[in-house]
C-alpha cells in the first residue's frame, strides 16, 4: 500500500490532467471542435467560420447561458430548479406591462422584477430546506405560480419600447481590425452587445463564486454529502437557501437579457427554457446527483447546444426539429461518457 | 473539585418516542486523558455522543464545558464551542479533495478569497503526521475507506478543539493504521485535549484509555480508572451477565464421511482475487480469516455470484453451477449476509415481515406471490426463534438495533432454506450479547447438516466456532488449519510469514 | 396495538389523509357556490350520465393513467420526464395509419377498411419500446433517471413530427372516436379505461409480488440485488409499463381531438402526473407506494381546473391558483407539518394513543 500511494503522489500533475470532474469539459470541448471543424467544412464557404457566427453563438444562447449559471449550482447541491424559465418569462411580462401599460421607468421594472425572483427563490429555498418538500415538486409549483402570473398579467404578447431598452438593446461594441493605417469594422459586421457581456460576467462571477468563497465551496460539500456537510459543521441550511435565491436572481438576469432580445413579454414565451438550461449543466459535465460541475464546462455546454442550431440554419434544408433528436442525441452520448467516467473512476481504488 | 473536569454531564436524559434513550447519566472527562465510553449497542453511547454534539437534544441535565453551561444545538455550534468528532461512519465529502475535506468550512484565506496553496501545504504536512504519504489534491473518493477515515480524524484533530471524541474510528483500520492513530493520540493527550473513545475492540481500550464509563440500556453503570476492571469483569459489566455463559459453544460435529455441500477449484477474477479452492462438507462450519482486503469478502462474493468467477468452477452437491448472478446462487440454495448490512443488506423502509420474506419470494419469482398468511407465519417463526426484538413483524427493519437489524437478515436466509450459508461479518458492529446469539445460531444451522462459511476479522470467535479455517493474505489463499486446538497466534503467524513469502 | 385503524395520530400522519382531506375541501367549496355541484342526470338521449364529478373524472383520465406508471417509476426512486413526448408519439403514429386505406380484394368488389387494429396496436407497441429504453438507460446504464428520460422528452417530440412530417391530421374514423369520446354503461368511455387500467395495475402491482420487488429495489437497490431480485428486469419492466400507459394516455387524448397535435398533445403531463403522484403520497425518493393516493392525487389536480372555472375565476388565472392550492396541500404534506399535527393531536388525545 505505501508504494501505492506514493506512486500516486508522484503522479500528481496527471492525476490533476485526468482529473475525473474535468474529462467530461475535455469531452465537450472536443465534441464542440468536431462540430465546429465539420461546419467549417460543409459551410465555410457561406460563413460559417466568421467572427460574427461564433460571437452570435453566445448572443443567440446569452438567456439561457445566464440561467445556466445559477442552475449549475443549484444542481452541484443536488437539487433541480424548474421554475427558472418561467419566472424569466414573467421578468419579460413585468417589464411589458411596468413600461407599457403602467408607465413606469424599465429600470424600477427591473428592479421589482429582482425583489419578485430573489423572493422567490428564497422561498422555494426554505421550502425546499425546512419542509423537506423535494426540489422537483418544490420548483414544478413555483414554475405552474410563476406561469400563472404572467398569464394573469397578459395572454397576449405584450411589446417593449422604451428608449431606455431600446438604448440598452442596441447598445454594441464593434469589431475592428486595422487596415490601411485606420480602424474599420471587420466585414461580416460582428459586435458584442450587453447581452453577451451579461453572460460572460456570470460565468466570470459563477466561477469565482464557486471556486474562491467558502459559499461555493460549501455548494460543493452539500451535494457530496449533505448529512457529512451538516456533521462537519458547515452551514448547510443558509447555503441551499441562498443558492436557491442566488438562481432567482440568475433567472431575473437572463429574463432582463431575453427582454432586451426580443424587445417584447410573451406569457408563453421560454417554454422549456428549465430543460435548456439544465441540459446544457449536464453537457458542460454537471452531475445531476450533485457535487460534480464547473463554470467552464456550462459554458461550452451553452455553446454547444448553440453550434447546432446554427448548423441547422447554416444546411437550410433541415427542418427544425432535426434540432430537437440532434439535442437528444448529444445529451445522450455525454451522459454516456459521464455514466462510463464515474463508474471506472468510482471502481479504481487506492 | 469541579474544575478539573473540562467537561461534565450531569444527569442527562433524552426521552425517544417510546423508549427513554438515555436515563440519568453522568459522564465526566479530565483534559490530557482518554476515556472510554462503552456499552453494547443500544446502550446510549451514541445518543450521549450526540447530544454533546448537538444532533439530539437532551430533555434534562446540564453540560458543563470549561466550567460553562452549555446547550449545543447544531454540530456546527458544538465545533465553535470545541468539541470535534469523528463520526463512525465517515462524514465527509467524497467529490472533495482530501485537504479540502480537511479545511471545509475553515478554508485560509487570502484577499477573501479561499487560498488554495495554503489548503494544500497544510493539509499535506498534516497527513505526514499520520504518516499517510498521498495526494492530497484527489478527490477523496479514489482512497480506500482506511486512508478516508485517516482523513476525517485528521481534519478532527486539526480543529484544534478541547474535546476530541472518537466514535469507533478504527471499525475500518489495520493494525498499522490504528498504531499511527494511537501515537497521534497520545501526542494530543500530552498536549492537554480531553478525549472521549468508543470502540467495540476491548484490546485497544486497555491500550490507549485512561479512565472508562460503561452504560447499559441508557443507564450509567459506572466509571472506572482502566486498572480497576479485568476484561471480563467489564464485560460482565456491559452485558450484565457472566461471559461464559455469553459464550458457551460447542464446535459443530461434522461426520467425517459427510459429502462435500460446496466445492471451489481455483477461482479467481482478475486483480481480484486469484486461484483459491475450498471444499465444504455438510455440516460444517469454515471460517474465512485474513486482514480486510486480503480477498475474504471477493471469494465470498464469487461463490454467491455477486460476481462472478472468471477462472475455475464452482461445484455444488458434485454438479457445476454457474453463478452469474446471486439469483443463480439463491436457486442454488446458496445464501449470503453481506458485510455492509447497511448498504447490502437490509431493505430500510420495507418490514421485517417484507424483508424475512424477500429471498424466498425473489427466489419463486414475483409471479407466484406468498401470500400473506404464509409471510405472517414465517416472520413470527423466526421472530421467535432468532428473538428479534420488536413488538411485531410490522415494524420498519430500519427502526431496529444493529444487533436485530442482522438477525432478520438471517431469518431472510433462514427462510429460504439454504444448504450453504456464508456470513460476512455478521457479527461486525453489533453488541455482545447479540455475537453470542448469532453464532450460536450458525452453529445450531450445522447441527441441522447446512454449511455455514463464517468470515470475521475477530479471530477469537472464527477459533471458537469453526472447524477449519482458510487463512486468507494479499488476495489468496495460504493455508488451511484446522479450528480444534488452534490460538490467535498461530493463525497471526501465518498472515505475517504469508506475508514475507508472497513478497 | 390492536385496533391501528382507529388512531388518530396515526391516520392524520398519513399523506393520503391529507390528500383527501384536501380533495373534500375543494368539493364542499363548489358545492356551496354551486348547490348542484354534486348532481348527475342521466339524459337517455345519448345513453350518458352527465355531472361536474363525471366530467372531473372524465378529464383527469389521461393524467390518472399515466400517472399509475408514474407511480411505480417513482416508488423505484426515479422520475419519467418522456410521457408527455410519448403521448405526442402515440397520437401521431396513431393518426398516420388513420389516414392509410388499405384495399381489401374481395370477389363481389374491392373495398377499403382503415388499418383500426394496426392504429392502436403500433403506437403501443412503439411506446412500450421506447419505455424500455428508458429502462435500459437507467437499469443497465446506470444513468440518473432525470436525464435518461430528459432525452427522449427533447427527442419524442422531434420523433413525432418525423413521423407525420410536421403535419397535423385529422380523422372521422368513428370506431376511433370511441376511444375518447364514446361511452359504456352510461359512463364515458375514457372513465372505463381508466378504472380498467386501475384494476389490471393493482391485480399486477398488489397480487403478485411485483410491487414488493419495486419498492425494495427503490429503497435499496444493493441489497435487493444481493436479496436474489433481477432490479435490471424491475426497472426495464415498469418503464415499459410506463410507456404502454403513456400511449393508451395519448391514444384518448388524440381521441378526443381526433386529430395529432406533436407540439402541444401531453405537454406537461410528466409533471401533472408527478405532482399526482407526490399528492397521493408516494415519496420521491422512492420506496412505499400508493396506487389509491395517485388517483386521488389526480382527481385534485384535475378538480382544482373545474373549482377555477366553476368559480368564475377569469381562466387566465388557473395556473396561478392550481399552484397556490397544490403548495397548500404539499406544505400540509409535508414531513414537519405533518409530525406537528400528530403530535398535536396525540396530545390532545392521550387515551386513543393507549388504544
Amino acid at each position: 500500500m505505501a508504494e501505492k500511494t506514493s506512486a500516486s503522489k508522484r503522479q500528481t500533475f496527471w492525476n490533476k490532467v485526468f482529473n475525473p470532474n474535468f474529462i467530461m469539459v475535455y469531452a465537450a470541448i472536443l465534441i464542440f471542435l468536431i462540430i465546429y471543424a465539420f461546419g467549417a467544412i460543409m459551410y465555410g464557404k457561406v460563413g460559417f467560420t466568421t467572427l460574427r457566427t461564433f460571437i452570435n453563438m453566445f448572443i443567440d444562447n446569452s438567456y439561457y447561458g445566464i440561467s445556466a449559471v445559477g442552475m449549475t449550482m443549484v444542481l452541484i447541491t443536488g437539487g433541480i430548479d424548474l421554475s427558472v424559465a418561467a419566472v424569466a418569462s414573467l421578468t419579460g411580462m413585468i417589464i411589458a406591462y411596468g413600461t407599457g401599460v403602467m408607465g413606469i421607468h424599465p429600470a424600477i421594472c427591473i428592479l421589482f422584477s429582482f425583489v419578485v425572483g430573489v423572493g422567490l427563490g428564497l422561498l422555494m429555498g426554505a421550502t425546499i430546506q425546512y419542509l423537506n418538500v423535494p426540489p422537483f415538486i418544490t420548483t414544478l409549483t413555483g414554475m405552474f405560480l410563476a406561469r400563472g402570473v404572467c398569464s394573469l398579467i397578459s395572454r397576449e404578447s405584450l411589446t417593449i419600447s422604451h428608449p431606455w431598452i431600446d438604448q440598452l438593446a442596441g447598445w454594441k461594441i464593434y469589431f475592428k481590425h486595422y487596415v490601411d493605417g485606420e480602424w474599420v469594422k471587420v466585414k461580416p459586421i460582428a459586435f458584442i452587445n450587453l447581452n453577451f457581456i451579461l453572460f460572460i460576467a456570470m460565468i466570470l462571477i459563477g466561477f469565482f463564486i464557486l471556486q474562491r468563497t467558502r459559499f461555493g465551496r460549501n455548494i460543493y460539500a452539500i451535494g457530496g454529502n449533505e448529512q457529512s456537510a451538516k456533521l462537519m459543521g458547515l452551514p448547510v441550511a443558509r447555503t441551499k437557501v441562498l443558492v436557491y435565491g442566488f438562481n432567482g436572481f440568475c433567472s431575473v438576469l437572463a429574463g432582463v437579457a431575453y427582454a432586451l432580445y426580443v424587445k417584447s413579454g410573451w406569457n408563453l414565451s421560454l417554454q422549456g427554457g428549465e430543460l435548456e438550461a439544465i441540459s446544457s449543466a449536464v453537457i458542460g459535465g454537471t452531475l445531476l446527483t450533485g457535487g460534480v460541475g464547473n463554470m467552464l464546462g456550462t459554458l461550452v455546454g451553452v455553446l454547444l447546444k448553440s453550434v447546432i442550431p446554427t448548423l441547422i440554419t447554416f444546411n437550410g434544408n433541415l427542418l427544425s426539429w432535426w434540432g430537437k433528436i440532434a439535442t437528444g442525441v448529444l445529451l445522450l452520448i455525454f451522459i454516456s461518457i459521464q455514466t462510463f467516467i464515474t463508474n471506472y473512476s468510482t471502481r479504481k481504488k487506492i | 473539585m469541579a474544575n478539573d473536569y473540562i467537561l461534565e454531564m450531569k444527569q442527562i436524559e433524552i426521552q425517544f418516542p417510546g423508549v427513554k434513550a438515555l436515563d440519568k447519566v453522568d459522564f465526566n472527562l479530565k483534559p490530557g486523558e482518554v476515556h472510554s465510553l462503552l456499552g453494547e449497542n443500544g446502550a446510549g453511547k451514541s445518543t450521549l455522543i450526540k447530544c454533546l454534539t448537538g444532533v439530539n437534544h437532551k430533555d434534562a441535565g446540564t453540560i458543563i464545558l470549561d466550567g460553562k453551561e452549555i446547550t449545543p444545538t447544531s454540530p456546527q455550534d458544538a465545533i465553535a464551542m470545541g468539541i470535534s468528532t469523528v463520526f463512525q461512519e465517515i462524514n465527509l465529502c467524497p467529490n472533495l479533495t482530501v485537504a479540502e475535506n480537511i479545511f471545509a468550512g475553515r478554508q485560509p484565506m487570502k484577499h477573501k478569497q479561499v487560498n488554495w496553496k495554503e489548503i494544500n501545504k497544510r493539509a499535506e504536512q498534516l497527513m505526514q503526521r499520520f504518516h499517510m504519504d498521498i495526494d492530497v489534491t484527489r478527490p477523496l473518493y479514489v482512497y480506500s475507506t482506511a486512508v478516508q477515515q485517516m482523513v476525517s480524524i485528521a481534519r478532527a484533530v486539526d480543529i484544534q478543539a478541547k474535546i476530541l471524541i472518537l466514535d469507533e474510528p478504527t471499525s475500518s483500520l489495520d493494525d498499522n493504521e490504528v498504531k499511527l492513530l494511537f501515537d497521534v493520540m497520545r501526542e494530543l493527550k500530552a498536549e492537554g485535549m480531553g478525549i472521549i473513545f468508543i470502540t467495540h475492540f476491548l484490546d485497544q481500550i486497555y491500550q490507549i484509555s485512561d479512565r472508562m464509563t460503561i452504560l447499559r440500556n441508557g443507564h450509567l453503570v459506572g466509571s472506572y480508572n482502566i486498572d480497576e476492571l479485568t476484561k471480563v469483569e467489564l464485560v460482565t459489566k456491559m452485558v450484565g451477565k457472566d461471559m461464559d455463559t455469553i459464550f458457551n459453544l460447542k464446535r459443530a460435529n461434522v461426520d467425517p464421511d459427510a459429502p462435500y455441500m460446496l466445492t471451489a477449484s481455483h477461482i479467481g477474477i482478475k486483480g481480484s482475487v486469484e486461484d483459491v479452492s475450498i471444499s465444504l462438507k455438510k455440516g460444517e462450519l469454515m471460517g474465512f480469516a485474513g486482514l480486510l482486503g486480503s480477498g475474504r469478502t471477493e471469494t465470498a462474493e464469487m461463490l454467491f455470484g455477486v460476481k462472478s468467477a472468471e477462472t475455475g468452477e464452482i461445484k455444488k452437491n458434485d454438479k457445476v453451477v454457474n453463478l452469474r448472478q446471486p439469483h443463480d446462487a439463491i436457486a442454488n440454495k446458496i445464501a449470503f449476509c453481506p458485510e455492509d448490512r447497511k448498504r447490502d443488506g437490509i431493505i430500510g423502509d420495507l418490514t421485517i415481515r417484507e424483508n424475512i420474506a424477500l429471498a424466498l419470494q425473489a427466489r419463486r419469482g414475483f409471479m407466484h406471490p406468498i401470500s400473506r398468511k404464509e409471510q405472517d407465519e414465517l416472520s413470527d417463526k423466526f421472530i421467535k426463534a432468532l428473538g428479534i426484538a420488536t413488538p411485531d413483524a410490522e415494524k420498519k427493519i430500519g427502526e431496529l438495533s444493529g444487533g436485530n437489524q442482522q438477525k432478520v437478515i438471517l431469518a431472510r436466509w433462514m427462510a429460504t432454506d439454504p444448504d450453504v450459508l456464508i456470513l460476512d461479518e455478521p457479527t461486525r458492529g453489533i453488541d455482545v450479547g447479540a455475537k453470542a446469539e448469532i453464532q450460536r445460531l450458525m452453529l445450531e444451522m450445522c447441527d441441522q447438516g447446512q454449511s455455514v462459511i463464517f468470515i470475521s476479522s475477530e479471530l477469537d470467535e472464527i477459533i471458537r466456532c469453526s472447524n477449519r479455517i482458510e487463512i486468507m493474505r494479499d488476495r489468496q489463499k495460504v493455508a488451511e488449519v484446522n479450528g480444534e486446538g488452534c490460538t490467535q497466534q498461530d493463525i497471526l503467524n501465518i498472515i505475517a510469514e504469508g506475508a514475507s513469502a508472497v513478497k | 396495538m390492536s385496533n391501528k385503524k382507529f388512531n388518530l395520530s396515526d391516520i392524520t400522519k398519513s399523506k393520503i389523509f391529507w390528500a383527501v382531506v384536501a380533495e373534500l375541501l375543494i368539493l364542499f367549496v363548489c358545492l356551496l357556490k354551486r348547490p348542484d355541484f354534486f348532481k348527475i342526470s342521466y339524459q337517455p338521449a345519448t345513453g350518458m350520465l352527465y355531472g361536474s364529478l363525471i366530467d372531473i373524472i372524465n378529464r383527469s383520465a389521461e393524467i390518472t393513467i399515466i400517472a399509475l406508471g408514474m407511480t411505480l417509476v417513482i416508488a423505484l426512486g426515479g422520475t419519467d420526464l418522456s410521457v408527455g413526448a410519448l403521448v405526442a408519439v402515440a397520437g401521431a403514429i396513431a393518426l398516420k395509419f388513420m389516414r392509410w386505406d388499405v384495399l381489401v380484394y374481395n370477389t363481389p368488389g374491392d373495398y377499403t377498411v382503415k388499418p383500426f387494429a394496426l392504429a392502436i396496436l403500433v403506437p403501443l407497441f412503439v411506446c412500450v419500446l421506447m419505455g424500455m429504453f428508458n429502462g435500459f438507460l437507467i437499469g443497465v446504464g446506470n444513468i440518473q433517471p432525470i436525464i435518461a428520460t430528459l432525452v427522449l422528452m427533447v427527442c419524442g417530440r422531434g420523433v413525432a413530427q418525423i413521423v407525420t412530417n410536421g403535419k397535423q391530421f385529422t380523422t372521422q374514423y368513428s370506431p376511433f372516436r370511441v376511444i375518447g369520446q364514446g361511452h359504456f354503461l352510461a359512463l364515458p368511455m375514457p372513465i372505463i379505461i381508466t378504472i380498467v387500467v386501475i384494476i389490471l395495475m393493482y391485480i399486477f402491482v398488489r397480487k403478485t409480488a411485483f410491487g414488493t420487488f419495486v419498492e425494495s429495489v427503490g429503497i435499496n437497490r444493493s441489497a435487493s440485488r444481493l436479496a436474489g431480485i433481477d432490479a435490471t428486469k424491475v426497472i426495464i419492466i415498469v418503464y415499459a409499463i410506463t410507456g404502454l400507459l403513456s400511449a393508451i394516455s395519448g391514444l384518448i387524448y388524440s381521441s378526443r381531438i381526433m386529430s395529432n397535435d406533436s407540439n402541444n398533445a401531453g405537454l406537461n403531463y410528466e409533471m401533472d402526473a408527478i405532482l399526482a403522484v407526490v399528492i397521493g403520497g408516494t415519496n420521491m425518493n422512492g420506496g412505499k407506494f400508493s396506487l389509491a393516493g395517485t388517483v386521488i392525487g389526480s382527481i385534485i389536480i384535475r378538480t382544482i381546473v373545474t373549482f377555477v372555472y366553476y368559480f368564475g375565476i377569469v381562466s387566465e388565472a388557473t395556473m396561478a391558483f392550481k399552484a397556490l392550492i397544490i403548495a397548500v396541500v404539499i406544505v400540509l404534506q409535508s414531513e414537519p407539518v405533518r409530525n406537528y399535527f400528530s403530535k398535536k393531536f396525540a396530545k390532545k388525545n392521550p387515551a386513543l394513543k393507549e388504544a
